[in-house]
């Protein structure tokens, strides 16, 4: 009979009024965000020793990270990431051995300007090496000194093994 | 003397119909189609360049945009074009991984693909009670790989992560409850008059022609042609399940549809089995494979059965840490070839329900 079909499909609907709502009013309830999520990124500073593993893994290069070296260790000054290539693919945060990169559950990440979307993970100063601390200079007079204490060390301690520390560059 | 005459009609590219960024110029006679031209390549974005300057992992996050409806498959078919140019042996339980959750894409995509199809003939309820299901499979893999969309789950190797705790007893609950949705399905659209009216031998397709065409997928399938590569040529571990292939009769758009709701039903079946054999498997997820992967000289073809039809890669080797070419066979883009002879002589209301039938995502007609 024509219309059998017709008359299945409003039973359908009409049994689909009764059930439970599978929406929710969004700003006011939201869903639960699943753990995995790839959300906003958080760099766990203390753990990072700027080994840049996570910008070389990038496709599109989102990472931009600088670092300098205080004593022995590198230490990063800046980590940006343009986030408005990012694919959200994960491969950074995979990358990264010493577990210091992550992804959060927060997801809204929209800005309204476009300056402001560069996610900033860090921006800081390089410290000064501890003995020059005490000195009480600022800025960048000591970030300069510790670099220059830096290119003298090693050059010194060739010396010291009998080497000739001329040769280093040329 | 009195005569009529030919008349262009621009359909798109911002037509919501046209499925994403697609224009036909339709040359009309009245309201018959004479002549249709299908331009594409609004949303070319030229992956296949790209990855030249990518690493053989790199890619993977460019092979989700292609189609990105079903982004797992694609993953599946890049990745597995390289472990067989480097002949790496992939761990059991991240086969099972890769099948459960390019099965639930292939769901995903397949779900879209019938909502949407209800949606163009015009009856809004489908696409809505389609939609409700198919977020459900969005969240579960949204749960496993952290995205919902653009999953990047397939690692060279492996899969990304194994499955979180619970997450299969998620999986196989609403597997269960599937059928019930489906028959929904077939109660609200396939069952229904006025749809059938307009699909009913509409774009009439006959296999021969499909063959010669090159095309795949649920619309050479539809003709008759039992051509699965799930089952013809296996990969993976896809011949220790068991499922039909669902084939149609008269190749038309009313098949088209019908072909891939019966084939959700074959896709929830192979769920289901992979389920129950996983529990067994245990293991790690990811071979053991160097940080920097340098494939031997060489190339390599695969192809897999992904949603749409058959998806091909070509990977080029020269023996550096990037590809020298890669190329991919893009069913969308191939099914879409046959467009203009099959939309001649209907009506221009039949347009729209014929380029539904064949099921085309703009991101990988252009690539």
């Amino acid at each position: 009979m024509f219309g059998q079909g017709l008359i299945k499909g409003l039973q359908i609907t009409w049994k689909e009024f009764w059930t439970k709502k599978f929406t929710v009013q969004y700003p006011d309830e939201q869903h639960p965000v699943p753990e995995r999520f790839h959300g906003r990124f958080v760099l766990d500073v203390d753990k990072c020793i700027a080994c840049s593993l996570c910008a070389n893994a990038c496709p599109n290069k989102v990472i931009n990270l600088k670092r300098e070296k205080v004593g022995k260790k590198q230490f990063l000054t800046e980590y940006v990431m343009n986030i408005q290539y990012c694919m959200f693919c994960g491969l950074c945060v995979e990358a990264c051995n010493k577990d210091a990169l992550h992804f959060s559950q927060d997801f809204n990440m929209n800005q309204y300007f476009y300056r402001d979307i560069p996610l900033v993970l860090v921006r800081r100063e390089a410290p000064a090496e501890p003995e020059e601390e005490q000195a009480g200079k600022t800025g960048e007079k000591p970030q300069r000194q510790a670099k220059a204490k830096k290119q003298a060390e090693p050059a010194a301690a060739e010396a010291a093994a009998g080497k000739d520390p001329g040769k280093e560059g040329q | 003397m009195l005569r009529t005459q030919e008349y262009f009609l621009n359909f798109g590219p911002q037509h919501p119909s046209t499925h994403g960024v697609f224009q036909i110029i339709l040359t009309l006679d009245g309201e018959r189609i004479v002549k249709a031209e299908p331009v594409c390549g609004y949303l070319h974005r030229g992956i296949e360049k790209l990855a030249e300057s990518r690493t053989y992992t790199q890619v993977i996050p460019y092979t989700d945009r292609m189609d990105y409806l079903a982004a797992m498959l694609q993953n599946l078919g890049y990745v597995q074009a390289v472990e067989k140019l480097m002949g790496i042996e992939v761990p059991e339980r991240a086969e099972y991984l890769r099948i459960i959750s390019g099965e639930l894409s292939r769901l995903a995509s397949h779900l879209l693909a019938t909502g949407v199809y209800a949606l163009d003939i015009g009856a809004f309820t489908g696409f809505l009670i389609c939609f409700r299901e198919r977020e459900r499979v969005m969240d579960l893999l949204e749960e496993l790989t952290g995205s919902r969309m653009t999953l990047s789950y397939a690692r060279i190797g492996g899969v990304a992560d194994d499955a979180p705790e619970g997450w299969l007893d998620k999986v196989k609950q609403l597997m269960d409850a599937m059928p019930d949705y489906i028959a929904e399905y077939n109660g609200l659209i396939t069952g229904n008059e006025i749809f059938q009216a307009r699909t009913k031998f509409v774009g009439q397709l006959k296999p021969e022609t499909a063959i010669n065409y090159s095309l795949s997928g649920p619309v050479l399938r539809a003709s008759g042609v039992n051509y699965d590569l799930r089952k013809v040529r296996p990969y993976g571990i896809y011949d220790r399940f068991d499922f039909e292939v669902p084939l149609g009769e008269n190749g038309d758009c009313f098949d088209r549809f019908y072909c891939r709701v019966r084939e959700m039903q074959q896709s929830v079946r192979i769920i289901q089995q992979a389920i129950e054999q996983i529990k067994e498997v245990g293991g790690p997820v990811q071979a053991k494979v160097p940080k920097v992967l340098k494939p031997p000289k060489g190339d390599v073809y695969h192809e897999i059965e992904s949603a749409k039809g058959i998806i091909g890669y070509y990977v080029v080797s020269d023996g550096s840490n990037k590809p020298y070419r890669v190329h991919v066979r893009r069913p969308s883009f191939i099914n879409l070839g046959y467009l203009d002879e099959m939309l001649r002589g209907y009506l221009i209301a039949d347009v729209v329900a014929i380029l539904g039938s064949i099921d085309i995502v703009l991101g990988e007609v252009d690539c």
